[in-house]
């Protein structure tokens, strides 16, 4: 295969034409190829890596989503481990072996500050200084002095070293320079649900590494059956697209550490996409309840430190996604001409017999024979012309055929994003749904739901968590059929939920072998799909299971919301009895003996508004104690069904004091 | 006629007269002398049906002496409010409250049997022409979840009233709010159970005291008192007399004008004022500043009922306007159990309706399209029985929804700021252009 020239992308749905730019300002007549990762290297927005701060956040995401990819291949529960270390200019400069230079003609600088400029900054850090000193003569709360940061110059560069470590297959000690040092290198083939969004993972942070910091990548693996490890340190070379390996050897692998350890020093900001990338690292936890993470981002600055672990809170792991045949209405002419070459089958008969789902032998007799005469089952199916091939695709296009089934999907599954949502923001309730396979233009697709009320750090409103074949999507919220969905469609006042001031988390997870995003980003899915957006319609509408939640949820706190009112209730009442008992004196109006009788007690307060709060609050004992026989009689005491907790297993080395009974053992930890 | 020699007229082009043709239509205005003897035959007409109702020959429609509920055999009974004394309104508490207390002490907790005021619950009377409330009502007890709150509000907002009742004094419905906003939420929530403890008392909202911010202003030939003190509403300068928040206080109602103009809008009374409009046309303008509040709505009635004058409407051209008239002319669904004392009948549409567009020419670009919310509200006021009554709404309803184009009042300052002043409504008036 000549350089530049691109196989199929393999997990993508996007296929780049590697279109020579022609006739630009260019004189040569000569068509310059170019290399893919020249490509993406000019075009690094469409895989996510915009500015300093993106390109940090999707380094973070293409590393954990390889790494759980990577463990869940081999049926292993992941643990990832994450670090974030910030590098300051100086340490930056001594790893590239360049000399920290003072500045000596400083009006040469962009940030330079003019004498006019100092003088005001000066009086007005002055201003604040005083106003400051003010506020705390007053006690007022003092406000932190913002850092006073002078504004960056763009030499002002921040780096960052992203570690990434984690306990899957690893890779085989050879190949290793090719899967990072070679854009699009896939050679998989077939359709599957595939975490990764253009199959580039790491090999685009590393085109970013190389054109912010130019260090190389290092790569530690080692894999189950390797009593070594595998070490190798390389960059990429852009133009030819080939890896440029510095060093690659084997070393001891002593306590049989089997995965991958991928380490890159990349320019970033975290400033700026420090949310973003917790709420990165949150949602993952959410929608992988069965990996552990460990998240750290270390500075200089100790107080800017951040530790955050995830941990594991099942050991149900959804079924690795199964690779599927193409179905006939989703392939265009390309995908055909890709597969007539790539076939095994000799006769036309058999490769749709078997390079299809959903065709069986006598639909494929009756489609050749649809097709017209000069197609045959028998003929050979690489000699088929071109003009044969488009017929074969407009024969597919309007055919009927039966819908590909979920079986190759492998969505979170009900379990785990329920107890991922309780585990990561402890909601006072929470309703799953897990819908049946659906179709999209020949691609099946399972949607899954989550509605949650209530809860830790979950602002008030709508807090929406997309998913995409088990990874977050975090931005262009705006656009998506979710979000949308549960704006727009959803009448949440219907569930008794107030849209505005409740904590509402709305989970929507879509697993597919092809996820229909619109946008360059492939960061949100279109809106447009009629088949997606009612299909996230009727899972948000988890209607029967929130109605009785929320009943139970009154069941238990009707006595508390009721007895909250008495005081309220019965103190408007006994301001009115003591005036009408003061007038009752003059004798103005004439009452029935009952209230006369009512009236007397309160002016000798024998009744008082503590009489009336007590025998409100009695009545409202009864009435509540009435209601929730009625309500057990009428629902039954069929509770939900109970639910396997998963409680993480200690570490060995511990001593225990056992206290044993006849049905438990307590063991304490010494 | 004056219409012919008018098309004619526009139909010719006529570069050299810019002067007068300027303001279009004004040419076949007649002097207002002339104009003043149609009215005069409006008032005469006005005044004379009430005599002649007073005599016993009473009509549905403009008789001041209207039919009541309890003239009318309806097969389901209605529910209305009285005017209460202050004394009354205290008694009635007292004995709800002593009733509530008995109950609490039975140990029975309590509930109050609340007039339903939903649409359901409404009823149009073409008889009365105005919406009444029917007779079903709801049981709001203390001790279910969802009426728990509801309840103790009214308790609270009961001994409140029962307060302003001993001391005689009137408080805002914002007072009201703020004496405990933790437990009326907002003010939406106490002012629904203020309406609601009107409608448990028998009595109307201004009986129990509890008084909305002014919002409609009074302008023209017209002389009350308010609190005792004369108010000439001639010479309240140009943004007019606030009119009282409680009717009661007002009295003495004298005028020498011909008819009273409802204006929807702010802008166009004030225009009206300001061009002093009133001293040309004897008349007395109000208007409410959009949704009509009680107080208006009762200052309009007592104006009407006391001194016998025609009420002509200026609204807007759209689906609001005519359902501002209908609040004025039926009452809103929200206070129908005070209906009786808050509507004005006989109130007549003068103008902007939607063939004035055509008829004055109205320019393109001050008209403006509908929009699918205003064509629903629009085919569904074609529904309500009040338009269906007068033949002549439904005409110009029918044509509204049709050519699905609307306009304001101020879409005629497209002529010159006067226009309205100086050509549209004296031309109304001599046309005698109302429904």
């Amino acid at each position: 295969m000549p350089i530049g020239a691109v196989e199929l992308p393999s997990r993508g749905h996007w296929a780049p034409s590697f279109a020579i730019p022609r006739g630009r300002s260019s004189p040569s007549p000569i068509t310059k190829t170019k290399s893919p990762a020249e490509f993406f290297a000019e075009n690094k927005n469409i895989a996510g890596f915009d500015n300093p701060g993106k390109s940090l956040y999707t380094t973070v995401r293409e590393l954990v989503e390889n790494s759980l990819d990577s463990a869940e291949s081999i049926s292993e529960l992941p643990v990832v481990e994450i670090t974030i270390e910030e590098i300051g200019k100086s340490k930056f400069n001594s790893m590239i072996g360049l000399v920290d230079r003072e500045r000596v003609d400083t009006k040469l600088y962009d940030d330079y500050e003019t004498e006019k400029a100092r003088e005001r900054r000066l009086a007005k850090e002055a201003r604040a200084q005083e106003l400051q000193a003010k506020n705390a003569a007053l006690g007022k709360k003092v406000k932190e002095p913002s850092a006073t940061k002078g504004a960056k110059g763009r030499g002002e560069a921040s780096f960052y070293r992203v570690t990434c470590k984690d306990n899957g297959k690893g890779m085989p000690h050879d190949d290793i320079p090719n899967m990072f040092g070679r854009v699009l290198s896939g050679t998989k083939y077939g359709l599957k649900q595939t975490r990764g969004k253009f199959g580039l993972g790491a090999k685009m942070a590393l085109i970013w590494s190389k054109m912010s910091t130019g260090l190389p990548i290092e790569i530690s693996s080692s894999m189950r059956s390797h009593n070594f490890i595998s070490f190798c340190k390389l960059d990429i070379d852009i133009h030819r697209n080939i890896p440029h390996v510095h060093l690659h050897e084997k070393r001891e692998n002593k306590d049989r550490w089997h995965g991958a350890e991928i380490q890159v020093v990349i320019e970033g900001n975290w400033t700026t996409y420090r949310s973003k990338i917790l709420h990165y690292m949150r949602q993952m936890a959410v929608i992988t309840p069965y990996a552990q993470f460990l998240f750290k981002f270390v500075s200089e600055v100790a107080e800017k430190n951040v530790t955050i672990r995830f941990s594991r809170r099942t050991d149900v792991m959804p079924p690795v996604p199964v690779e599927t045949k193409h179905h006939p209405s989703s392939v265009d002419l390309l995908l055909i001409k890709g597969l007539i070459a790539e076939t095994s089958k000799g006769t036309l008969l058999q490769f749709l017999q078997h390079e299809f789902v959903n065709i069986g032998k006598s639909l494929a007799e009756r489609l050749i024979g649809e097709m017209g005469p000069e197609f045959s089952p028998k003929m050979a199916v690489k000699s088929l012309t071109s003009q044969q091939i488009v017929r074969i695709h407009q024969l597919f296009r309007q055919a009927k055929f039966d819908d590909p089934s979920g079986g190759c999907l492998s969505p979170a599954g009900e379990y785990n994003l329920r107890l991922g949502i309780i585990k990561e923001l402890h909601p006072d309730m929470v309703a799953t749904y897990s819908g049946s396979a659906q179709v999209f233009e020949g691609h099946p697709f399972i949607v899954e739901a989550g509605v949650s009320v209530g809860g830790k750090d979950v602002k008030q409103g709508l807090n929406i968590f997309r998913f995409a074949n088990r990874i977050p999507l975090l931005f262009e919220q705006g656009g998506d059929v979710v979000t949308r969905t549960a704006m727009k469609r959803i009448n949440w006042s219907s569930y008794k939920i107030n849209q505005t001031q409740d904590k509402i988390g709305v989970f929507v997870s879509i697993v597919s072998t092809k996820i229909p995003f619109k946008g360059t980003g492939k960061e949100y899915i279109g809106d447009d799909t009629k088949e997606i957006a009612s299909a996230v319609k009727c899972c948000i509408q988890l209607k029967s299971k929130i109605v009785r939640k929320i009943q139970d949820r009154e069941q238990q706190e009707r006595k508390r919301n009721l007895s909250r009112y008495v005081p309220d209730a019965t103190y408007a009442v006994y301001d009115v009895l003591k005036e009408i008992s003061k007038f009752h004196a003059s004798k103005k109006r004439r009452y029935e003996e009952e209230e006369e009788d009512v009236l007397r007690k309160v002016q000798s307060r024998s009744i008082t508004k503590e009489t009336l709060k007590e025998m409100l609050a009695q009545y409202v004992e009864k009435v509540d104690y009435e209601m929730a026989l009625e309500y057990a009689t009428q629902s039954g005491v069929n509770e939900e069904p109970r639910e396997a907790i998963y409680i993480q297993a200690l570490e060995d080395g511990y001593n225990f004091t056992d206290l044993h009974s006849s049905n438990f053992v307590f063991r304490f930890i010494q | 006629m004056a219409d012919k020699k008018l098309k004619q007229k526009r139909r010719r082009p006529d570069p050299t007269s810019d002067d007068e043709s300027e303001l279009p239509f004004k040419n076949i205005l007649k002097p207002d002398q002339a104009i003043l003897e149609t009215l005069k035959q409006l008032f005469l007409a006005a005044t004379t049906t009430t005599t002649a109702a007073a005599n016993g020959a009473s009509t549905s429609s403009s008789s001041s002496k209207p039919l009541t509920l309890s003239d009318l055999s309806l097969s389901a009974t209605c529910r209305e409010v009285t005017d209460l004394s202050l004394s009354a309104v205290q008694s009635t508490i007292e004995t709800l409250i002593l009733q509530i207390a008995r109950s609490i002490l039975a140990g029975n907790g309590f509930s109050f049997q609340v007039p339903s005021r939903a649409s359901s619950n409404q009823l149009y009377v073409p008889e009365l022409d105005r919406i009444v409330l029917k007779d079903k009502t709801t049981l709001r007890p203390f001790a279910s979840l969802s009426t728990v709150r509801k309840s103790t509000i009214t308790v609270k907002i009961l001994s409140l009233i029962h307060q302003l009742c001993l001391r005689n004094i009137h408080v805002t419905k914002r007072d009201l709010f703020y004496t405990d906003v933790k437990l009326f939420q907002d003010q939406t929530q106490s002012d629904a159970v203020l309406d609601d403890v009107a409608c448990i008392l028998g009595c109307t909202r201004s009986s129990l005291n509890v008084i909305a911010a002014e919002k409609g202003v009074v302008v023209g030939r017209l002389i009350f008192s308010d609190n005792g003190d004369m108010i000439d509403c001639t010479k309240m300068g140009m943004g007019g007399k606030a009119i009282p928040p409680n009717i009661d206080r007002v009295g003495d109602m004298q005028s020498d004008a011909m008819f009273i103009l409802l204006v929807e809008k702010d802008a166009a009374y004030i225009r009206l004022a300001e061009d002093r409009f009133y001293n040309r046309f004897p008349c007395i303008i109000v208007t409410a500043k959009g949704q009509p509040d009680v107080a208006t709505r009762l200052f309009l009635r007592k104006m009407k009922m006391e001194l016998k004058l025609p009420v002509l409407a200026l609204v807007d051209s759209d689906p609001y306007g005519l359902k501002i008239l209908s609040v004025y002319g039926c009452g809103s669904k929200n206070m129908s159990y005070d209906s009786a004392n808050l509507t004005t009948p006989d109130i007549k549409w003068l103008g902007i309706r939607p063939s004035d567009l055509d008829k004055y020419k109205i320019p393109e670009q001050c008209r403006l399209p509908m929009t699918e919310q205003d064509i629903k509200t629009g085919k569904d006021l074609l529904e309500e029985d009040f338009v269906k009554k007068n033949p002549g709404w439904v005409e110009e309803l029918n044509l509204m929804v049709k050519t699905k184009q609307k306009a304001e009042i101020q879409a005629l300052s497209s002529f010159g700021f006067q226009y309205l002043s100086e050509v549209y409504l004296p031309l109304k008036l001599q046309q005698k252009d109302w429904l």
